[in-house]
């Protein structure tokens, strides 16, 4: 009889998919390697800066690093739930390749064993990457000795276990519970509201409040008593209990919380397992049957095909095709949460500006505002059309033949992908020049500048997505959100931010010289008019030129895409 | 009503398809056989202009394809080796949007779609999303959508695959049908019953280049003249392993 497979080969499909795409494009992972290392080090520079100034804190400063800990620790802890609960879905039940092991003579345990691996990898390298400068700065902060570091790699595992055997009992129940993709929709949703919602409630907190002393004082106050989660129940409780000792911060027991942990951990896996065993089969079966609600579908379909009505035939059929699977699709419309909490957090911004003292300087202020106003605008739809337009060929996924192999222009399909990314992205930076403009108090003329100017970048980057979507698809995803993180969404940002930043600066001087305070009243010469014109000229020469050369790109694209 | 000429692909230093020659007539059916790799689908997706040749000229009805690409796609169909739909629209929603970019009216997508779910027995789930079909099904309602805007041309890469032998077999006679009806077909196909069964002409690629081309007793012919020792039967396997070179290859 033959052996059963080791754990090694039923990882070797990820590992070596992972070698070849190495392989492949080395250029491309130096550059995330560059963006990660950069980051990576911001990390480390805010959280060193925070602890040393806790440290200058007399009475409150041991008790802010913990309670800072614990809240981090909790953070990571929920984070690494959602990702392994989203995870799981994929690796036990969604991924294609479980049919294939399923087959083949691999038993419950060892196909656990090694999704196990699988999904605790998927979904908490990116935690653990962000969370190391964390624990470095507190090492190097509280000059630690090697035992911290080592306490941390030992803390860290087992916490990461056990967030990954919890994930696969989340999931595993959900998937006895509801069909999986229905389970995978609902997952999408909830995360993405729990993102917009935390970057909500940050932002309304006016964390910029704390940079006078006398309100950080108040905050210091505030997180001293924050009842951080500091149940003796919980693995993170554990976890702070190990570090902060050896942080040399006060006593305690830490080799304790850590067996504490540890032990957990391991019955958390087992028991894993043990479900899995016992469950697979029935839940994996009952992840592969659909949900039917013929009736809705057709209502929706309906309502949609009314919008395209005024359209010519094939934009409007395009049109419909792409807004019905936009709604039935959760990763792409969940997205619009996001969106809507960018804006709110946007236009509250511009609200609570200390910009109406009527002071000389706030006057100042409110000018020089206003025109970055401009760029933040331009940056805003940028960031919207990341994740709505930049993902648009990639989405049509595999089934790009059907529109290749229709007797279709590829011309009319650009102007469609481009009308249905202008139109509410156009709709969206116009009214937030013109609402922010009037908390600004910003003149009507230099409004209508600002809209003409945001009306030629949007195009630009609205023809930039298209290009850079086209020519760096993902169809090996139908995750929305999955395609604009890729190294295309972020290349393609780096452009948009390059084209702002050009048009912004060559209209800082026109702007200032027409409608700023101290320049205006003197009259404008006729060698300021040509310059002027040159300016504005040149603003309509990139931002045209960007469209044109954009679209050239997309259709040479379009044409390889086949 | 099928016309290629010197049409050629290159990858780099590899010749996926070299200088191919051949013309189909109108409702012909033609069968396109070689070993995997042999360059077919990549003749195919040039073919249906969904890649650019290096070099060589393909015509549909009349229409050159680089030159003149909605006319010749506006007259034929085309069936995918790989049934890859919208997996958010149902099956009818998919139907209706092929048959719109076909340019048919609006009026007569509704009963053209609704006859062809028929033909197809997927009736019943017409409404369902085509993520929740089965591969057989996506196979049958891709096929739909090549037929719903009435080509004169059907063009289909492996549609034998994932069909059960009833549908297999429906398959077979909605072909046959088409082709007394004056449509010109092109099938690639490794299913050798069914180039032997439906084909009025076959062609044999191997290594991008065309081997053979005739119909079967044409083929079988051919192939016994060649040198080698075992004695030919007459099936249409024997001619394929003896003129790809694949019955040296094995032994």
């Amino acid at each position: 009889m033959s052996r059963p497979p080791s754990l090694a080969l039923l990882l070797a499909p990820r590992l070596l998919a992972a070698r070849h795409a190495l392989a492949r494009s080395r250029g491309k992972a130096v550059a995330l390697a560059a963006i990660t290392a950069a980051f990576w080090a911001g990390c480390f520079v805010f959280f060193t800066r925070i602890l040393q100034f806790f440290q200058t804190v007399t009475a409150l400063g041991p008790i802010l690093t913990e309670r800072l800990l614990a809240m981090l620790l909790a953070s990571f802890f929920a984070i690494l739930l959602i990702s392994n609960v989203v995870t799981a879905l994929t690796t036990y039940y969604l991924a294609s390749d479980v049919r294939l092991l399923l087959a083949a003579p691999v038993g419950t345990r060892r196909l656990h064993r090694a999704r196990f691996v699988e999904t605790l990898v998927a979904s908490s390298w990116m935690v653990l990457l962000f969370g190391l400068p964390v624990f470095l700065a507190y090492g190097v902060v509280y000059g630690a000795g090697p035992l911290f570091y080592a306490a941390t790699l030992a803390t860290l595992v087992p916490l990461l276990v056990l967030c990954a055997a919890l994930g696969v009992l989340i999931t595993t129940a959900l998937v006895l519970v509801f069909p999986a993709r229905r389970t995978r929709d609902v997952l999408i949703v909830g995360t993405v509201a729990l993102v917009a919602g935390g970057y909500l409630a940050l932002r309304l907190l006016r964390p910029e409040r704390l940079a006078s002393p006398s309100e950080f004082a108040g905050f210091a106050a505030f997180l001293a008593t924050f009842e951080a989660p500091s149940s003796p129940y919980l693995p993170t409780t554990w976890a702070t209990e190990v570090l902060i000792p050896l942080l040399g911060q006060r006593g305690g027991d830490p080799l304790f919380h850590l067996a504490m942990l540890a032990s957990t951990a391991a019955v958390a896996y087992l028991a894993s397992a043990a479900v899995v065993r016992a469950l697979f089969l029935k839940a994996w079966s009952r992840a592969q049957e659909g949900e039917i609600r013929a009736t809705r579908r057709r209502h929706l379909a309906a309502r949609l095909g009314l919008l395209a009505t005024p359209l010519p035939r094939t934009p409007g059929l395009l049109l419909v095709k792409d807004l019905t699977v936009f709604f039935r699709d959760a990763s792409q419309w969940s997205q619009l949460l996001l969106l809507l909490a960018l804006v709110v957090v946007y236009v509250y911004n511009f609200s609570v500006l200390p910009i109406d003292d009527g002071t000389p300087l706030a006057a100042t202020l409110r000018e020089v505002v206003a025109f970055a106003n401009l760029g933040l605008a331009a940056f805003v739809t940028a960031a919207v059309a990341v994740r709505f337009v930049f993902p648009a060929v990639s989405l049509e996924g595999r089934a790009w033949w059907v529109l290749r192999a229709a007797p279709v222009k590829l011309t009319t399909l650009w102007w469609s992908k481009f009308w249905i990314g202008f139109l509410p992205l156009v709709v969206l930076g116009e009214a937030l020049i013109v609402v922010t403009g009037r908390f600004l108090g910003v003149a009507p003329a230099l409004t209508a500048v600002f809209m003409a100017t945001l009306f030629l970048l949007i195009a630009a980057i609205v023809s930039l997505g298209l290009a850079f979507g086209a020519a760096y698809p993902r169809f090996d995803t139908h995750n929305a959100a999955q395609i604009a993180t890729g190294f295309g969404g972020v290349v393609y940002m780096v452009s948009c931010l390059g084209l702002i930043a050009v048009v912004v600066a060559l209209e800082a001087w026109p702007v200032s010289r027409l409608f700023w305070r101290s320049f205006a009243p003197f009259p404008v010469g006729p060698g300021e008019q040509a310059a002027i014109a040159v300016a504005f000229g040149a603003v309509a020469t990139v931002t045209l030129t960007s469209w044109a050369v954009a679209r050239r790109v997309a259709l040479r694209c379009f044409r390889r895409l086949g | 009503m099928i016309r290629l000429v010197a049409l050629r692909k290159e990858y780099g230093t590899c010749v996926a398809v070299d200088d191919l020659d051949l013309t189909v007539e109108p409702g012909e059916i033609f069968a396109f056989l070689g070993p995997n790799g042999a360059g077919k689908t990549t003749t195919i997706r040039m073919m249906i202009g969904l890649l650019e040749p290096t070099g060589g000229t393909v015509e549909l009805g009349g229409h050159d394809i680089a030159r003149e690409p909605e006319a010749a796609k506006a007259l034929t169909g085309y069936v995918p080796d790989q049934p890859a739909l919208y997996d958010k629209l149902t099956g009818m929603e998919f139907l209706r949007f092929v048959g719109g970019l076909y340019g048919l009216a609006r009026d007569g997508i509704e009963d053209r779609a609704a006859d062809l779910l028929d033909e197809f027995a997927m009736t019943e789930r017409a409404h369902e999303l085509i993520e929740t079909y089965s591969h057989g099904m996506k196979q049958r309602l891709t096929l739909a959508a090549a037929l719903i805007h009435r080509p004169r041309i059907l063009i289909l890469d492996e549609p034998m695959v994932g069909i059960d032998p009833q549908g297999a077999l429906e398959l077979r006679q909605i072909l046959t049908g088409l082709a007394a009806a004056g449509v010109t077909i092109f099938l690639s196909t490794h299913s050798l019953g069914v180039a032997e069964e439906l084909a009025d002409r076959i062609g044999i690629l191997d290594d991008g280049r065309l081997v053979a081309l005739g119909t079967l007793d044409e083929l079988q012919s051919r192939a016994a003249l060649r040198p080698e020792t075992a004695p030919l039967d007459a099936s249409l396997e024997s001619v394929f392993l003896r003129l790809t070179g694949t019955e040296d290859r094995r032994g």
